[in-house]
Formats: structure tokens, C-alpha cells, sequence
């Protein structure tokens, strides 16, 4: 069962990052992305990684995808028609070498030995909160400097000239 | 075959997708839709390592890089409409020039 769910989840990961990769429309490009995204949400619900799912909708399939929308639609596309698509001589080039490196290391990862399984995590969403507040408190106070931080560059970098 | 490792192999394929998105697209913000995806596969390996290790520390590092994904996803449009809004163009290889 548990290898069922894995193998349709990842094929639909699988197909809609290509997708994502080789469509030609900005819109199509972003459909699949958001396809990929839920994928992944259900991957993680069968890793037991409940919190992070749920992180994993609020703020990619709704957020992200959102402002990438918005950022498509300020575009005038009808001008940049030639910069869709893909580049042909480096797909080429770079296909091969992406291939290789794929085999080689999953080659490791089925050859090399992994940690034995220890212990189960029982109540996930309450776990995670309790080790980000009190081990990660701090690289958490970082993570929402770095959100401000960004907030306040992309105000001054999107901001009309006067 | 354990299922952690199909796990870990999913996340590789899904991080050299990712990395051919960002060799191969012509447009900037394809590009960074490809970077998100990089990102997704090294969040997959993690919850994944986690799973085996019976721990969430790798959970919170997946919150961790959902948090510097969302900023540079703000820094890297508002770069992009900078862009498109000084030059007029939005082609990976037209942009060879950091000043003038």
C-alpha cells in the first residue's frame, strides 16, 4: 500500500516537474508547478510530516503561486514572445550529463547503507513545535529578519523611479 | 529495497529536473520556478531522512528553506520587474551586464 501511494504520487511529481520544466506558456509553466506542489503535499502527508504539508499548501500553492501570477500578468507578454521556450544546444549539452549524474548517484543511494529506523515520532505537529521554539529559537528570529529583510528590498526594487 | 531510499531517489530526480529548468529555460521567471522546484526536492530528502531517523529536526529545516524560498521569491520578482521595467527585455542570455 504503502509503496502504491508512493509510486502514484511520484509519478505525478515526476511528469508535472517536466512539465514545469518544458512547457511553453508562462501559464502552463505555472500550472504544473502548483500540480508538482500538491504532489509533494501528499508526499509528505505519507512521510508523516503532517505541519509541513499543510505549510506546504498555505504557502507555496497559495502564496507563491499567487505572486508568481501577479508578477506574469504585470508583463506585457504579448511583446516577448520570443523568449518562451527552451534553449535547444543547451538542452542537448545538458540532458546527457544530468542523466549520468542521476544514475550515479542513485547507484550510491541503492549501494550505500542507510540508519537503521529509530524510534517514531507520535504527535507530529506538537514535536515540531516544541523543538522549533526551543533548540531553533534563534535561527527562527533569523528566518523572520531574512522575510523582512526581503520584504523591504522588493518594496525598493519593484518601486516606480519618481 | 527500502522505501527511504525510493524516497531519496525521487528527490534527486526532482532536484536535476530542476537544475535542467534552470540550464535550459530562456525566460527569467521560469528560471526561478525551477529553482523552487531544486528546493522541493532538497525539502523531500529531508522529511525523508527524518522519517528514518525518527526525529523532526529535518522538518524544521524544510520550514527553514520554505521561509528563504517565499524571500527570494520576493527579491527575485521585484528583480525581475526591475529588469524588464529598465531594459524592455527578459531573456536569460540578454542580461550579461550588471551595471550601465
Amino acid at each position: 500500500m504503502e509503496w502504491l501511494i508512493f509510486f502514484i504520487l511520484g509519478a505525478w511529481l515526476i511528469i508535472s516537474a517536466l512539465g514545469t520544466v518544458l512547457a511553453k506558456n508562462p501559464i502552463h509553466v505555472m500550472l504544473f508547478f502548483l500540480s508538482s506542489l500538491l504532489a509533494m503535499a501528499g508526499l509528505f502527508l505519507s512521510l508523516g510530516a503532517e505541519l509541513l504539508a499543510g505549510l506546504q499548501l498555505i504557502i507555496y500553492a497559495v502564496a507563491i503561486v499567487v505572486f508568481y501570477v501577479l508578477a506574469i500578468t504585470t508583463i506585457p507578454w504579448e511583446k516577448i514572445k520570443r523568449f518562451e521556450g527552451v534553449y535547444k544546444t543547451e538542452i542537448l549539452t545538458a540532458s546527457p550529463i544530468l542523466l549520468v549524474l542521476f544514475l550515479v548517484m542513485s547507484y550510491m543511494v541503492i549501494k550505500g547503507k542507510f540508519a537503521e529506523p529509530s524510534g517514531v515520532v507520535k504527535d507530529n505537529v506538537e514535536a515540531v513545535g516544541r523543538t522549533l521554539f526551543t533548540s531553533y529559537l534563534f535561527p527562527f528570529e533569523v528566518a523572520s529578519v531574512i522575510l523582512l529583510v526581503a520584504m523591504v528590498g522588493a518594496i525598493l526594487l519593484a518601486r516606480k523611479e519618481e | 529495497m527500502d522505501i527511504i531510499k525510493a524516497y531519496i531517489i525521487l528527490s534527486i530526480a526532482l532536484f536535476l529536473i530542476g537544475l535542467l529548468g534552470v540550464i535550459v529555460r530562456k525566460n527569467l521567471i521560469t528560471v526561478l520556478v525551477s529553482t523552487e522546484l531544486m528546493l522541493n526536492g532538497i525539502n523531500l530528502a529531508l522529511v525523508a531522512a527524518d522519517k528514518v531517523l525518527g526525529r523532526v529536526d529535518g522538518q524544521i529545516f524544510a520550514f527553514f528553506v520554505l521561509t528563504v524560498a517565499a524571500a527570494e521569491v520576493a527579491v527575485g520578482l521585484g528583480l525581475i520587474v526591475a529588469i524588464f521595467r529598465l531594459k524592455g527585455y527578459e531573456a536569460s542570455h540578454e542580461i550579461s551586464q550588471l551595471r550601465d
